[in-house]
């Protein structure tokens, strides 16, 4: 008896170092994240699925907005910065160093009530009215954002807080966030539940917090302007590419909604990364983590972007 | 000992000493005068101008304690020389229960409750609001600032002698009499006291007021417009520090204006107070 569970163990053990040659080297230690809402859930996803290949990685995601992000990385709080807008150059001066993982986009959404729906999905906005809309600042009616001779005011929202989807809204405007005029609501539901509320009301919304994730339709009561993009005052089929998720996101993949709105997603670290676990983390998440990114309702980036990241990642 | 009871006070010092520290990139560059009346802010073209975040604080906790005093003085006085005993008590653990919810959730409920009721009495008073406003601001500060006022004048109405009281009503006062010319007065300095806990807790309340009060750096001209209180400034803009020159310094300014605001005001009270308890005694 004895000398059979010898046996077996000798098995178990040969057969262990077998393994632990055979397979890559193992990974261990911390990763911490923080920061864009955007970018959150994604970073989540990601995290789940690298600690099933190398279950002795820790991994903690926080979420608290882009700027928190970029702030956290570079003091050094946490290892890597969830970032949801461009990275500034006197960011880059102070150490930033930025890799685009994925990508998602901002729409203007408006209630379901909105009184002149129908004009709206059928003529859309251009980028001017929402220039007039969101930066000139005088009183607006919806008659002179459409172009129709109707005479209720838009009311406009924006976010209070300072994130990527203001900042990305406001670059479609050639404007900062300081610019955009409105009422300013506190966080991505927020700003949703202010345009869902007012028949009249206008805002913007990162695609995750627009769409609802299980029917991948616009939440219940948003509805998503469409955008006038080549200004000829009505909304052709090629513009039409708001009906679900799945459409938005195939459209902003194919070019065919502007960048910005559509923007690139950025993981921030402090300098060129050393811990062999984050780089581990990083690597993975710019090939076969993008396996993921279509089902977490984001849009995977271009074959040669990613590579071009992987390859100032390794510093070849 | 002695240096013990001295550490809160330099703390103080410290605090304003290290605010004072940080800030001083942005007071070298401007002149004070232009950084607390200008009213332009636009951090990225460098014109920092905090009137309309100090005027924004002004209205909200002005309008809150026009809200709060009459409602909470009242509720206090019920309690303590009306109320049966039995009432008192069960009102006293609600009012405790309700200083001890977070304010988030007091913003929360701005939102889902406040906000489009206000936006409704607009429509009713015939303009329009968004419901974002100093009024929405003020009514959640207002529910925040009851427990503290109600607590306290119920403690320094307890103090009042029962002697006192009974002196009066044998005297053929009504209670309400009694009331007026007995409690108050003698517990006239513990109310004010009350009054000031009650606003200097308003002044720097962030989360609450800053989810419903609409965040327009702009001067409000009416209880319906959106106003920009200073803690709202800082908890939004917090985020940002680190790519804006001179933003890190902007907020430090604000956060040393909102401490000597406070400061003065408390001063000011502990002065007031003074002079009060010398006039009763």
């Amino acid at each position: 008896m004895k000398k059979t569970l010898v046996l077996i163990l000798a098995v178990l053990a040969a057969t262990g170092a077998a393994f632990a040659q055979a397979a890559p080297p193992v990974v261990q230690g911390k990763v911490s994240l923080s920061g864009a809402w955007a970018l959150y859930p994604m970073a989540v996803k990601w995290a789940e699925e690298f600690r099933k290949i190398h279950p002795q990685v820790q991994i903690d995601v926080q979420a608290g907005g882009a700027g928190k992000g970029l702030t956290d990385a570079l003091t050094g709080m946490v290892d890597i910065g969830l970032v949801s807008r461009d990275i500034q150059p006197a960011e880059v001066a102070k150490g930033a160093f930025p890799l685009a993982v994925t990508k998602d986009g901002v729409v203007a959404t408006i209630s379901a009530k909105n009184p002149l729906m129908a004009a709206i999905k059928s003529k859309g906005l251009t980028r001017a009215a929402f220039i007039d809309i969101w930066i000139t600042g005088k009183p607006l009616t919806w008659g002179q954002a459409l172009g129709t001779p109707d005479k209720q005011p838009v009311r406009v929202f924006t976010r209070s807080d300072a994130c990527g989807a203001a900042e990305t809204w406001a670059a479609f405007l050639g404007k900062r966030q300081e610019d955009l005029g409105g009422v300013g609501v506190y966080g991505d539901p927020g700003l949703a539940d202010a345009a869902r509320r007012d028949p009249l009301a206008i805002g913007y919304n990162n695609i995750n917090f627009a769409y609802d994730a299980k029917t991948l339709k616009p939440i219940e009561g948003l509805e998503i302007v469409p955008i006038d993009l080549d200004g000829n005052g009505r909304i052709d089929p090629a513009e039409s590419i708001y009906a679900t998720r799945d459409d938005i996101t195939t459209a902003i993949a194919g070019n065919k909604y502007p960048s910005p709105p559509a923007r690139d997603l950025y993981f921030v670290t402090k300098g060129k990364p050393a811990n062999p676990a984050v780089v581990a983390f990083i690597k993975w998440v710019l090939a076969e983590g993008q396996a993921f990114v279509p089902e977490t309702g984001y849009i995977p980036l271009a074959k040669d972007k990613l590579a071009a990241g992987l390859a100032r990642l390794t510093g070849k | 000992m002695r240096l013990i009871s001295f550490l809160p006070g330099l703390l103080v010092v410290l605090i304003l000493f290290g605010l004072y520290y940080k800030s001083r990139g942005i007071l070298g560059l401007k002149p004070l005068t232009s950084l607390l009346f200008g009213s332009e802010w636009k951090p990225l073209k460098g014109s920092f101008g905090f009137f309309p975040f100090i005027l924004g604080t002004f209205w909200v906790t002005l309008t809150a304690m026009i809200l709060a005093v009459p409602v909470s003085l009242l509720t206090a006085i019920y309690l303590s020389e009306y109320a049966p005993r039995s009432v008192r008590g069960a009102a006293k653990s609600f009012v405790d229960l309700l200083s001890g919810i977070p304010s988030v959730v007091f913003g929360v409920w701005g939102v889902l409750m406040v906000v489009p009721f206000v936006a409704k009495l607009a429509g009713w008073l015939g303009t329009y609001s968004s419901g974002y406003s100093v009024l929405s601001g003020a009514v959640v500060l207002a529910i925040m600032v009851f427990p503290t006022i109600i607590l306290v004048c119920l403690e320094v109405f307890a103090a009042v002698p029962r002697d006192l009281r009974d002196a009066s009503l044998a005297l053929g006062a009504t209670r309400w009499e009694t009331v007026k010319h007995v409690v108050l007065r003698k517990g006239a300095p513990g109310v004010f006291a009350a009054v000031v806990l009650g606003f200097s807790r308003a002044f720097g309340e962030t989360m609450a007021v800053l989810m419903v009060v609409g965040n327009m750096a702009q001067v409000p001209k009416s209880l319906f417009d959106s106003a920009y209180p200073l803690p709202a400034l800082i908890a939004n803009n917090y985020g940002e520090m680190m790519s804006v020159p001179l933003y890190d310094s902007a907020l430090m300014l604000a956060a040393l204006v909102l401490l000597l605001v406070v400061l003065v005001f408390n001063l000011g009270a502990r002065i007031t107070l003074t002079r009060i308890e010398r006039r009763v005694e």
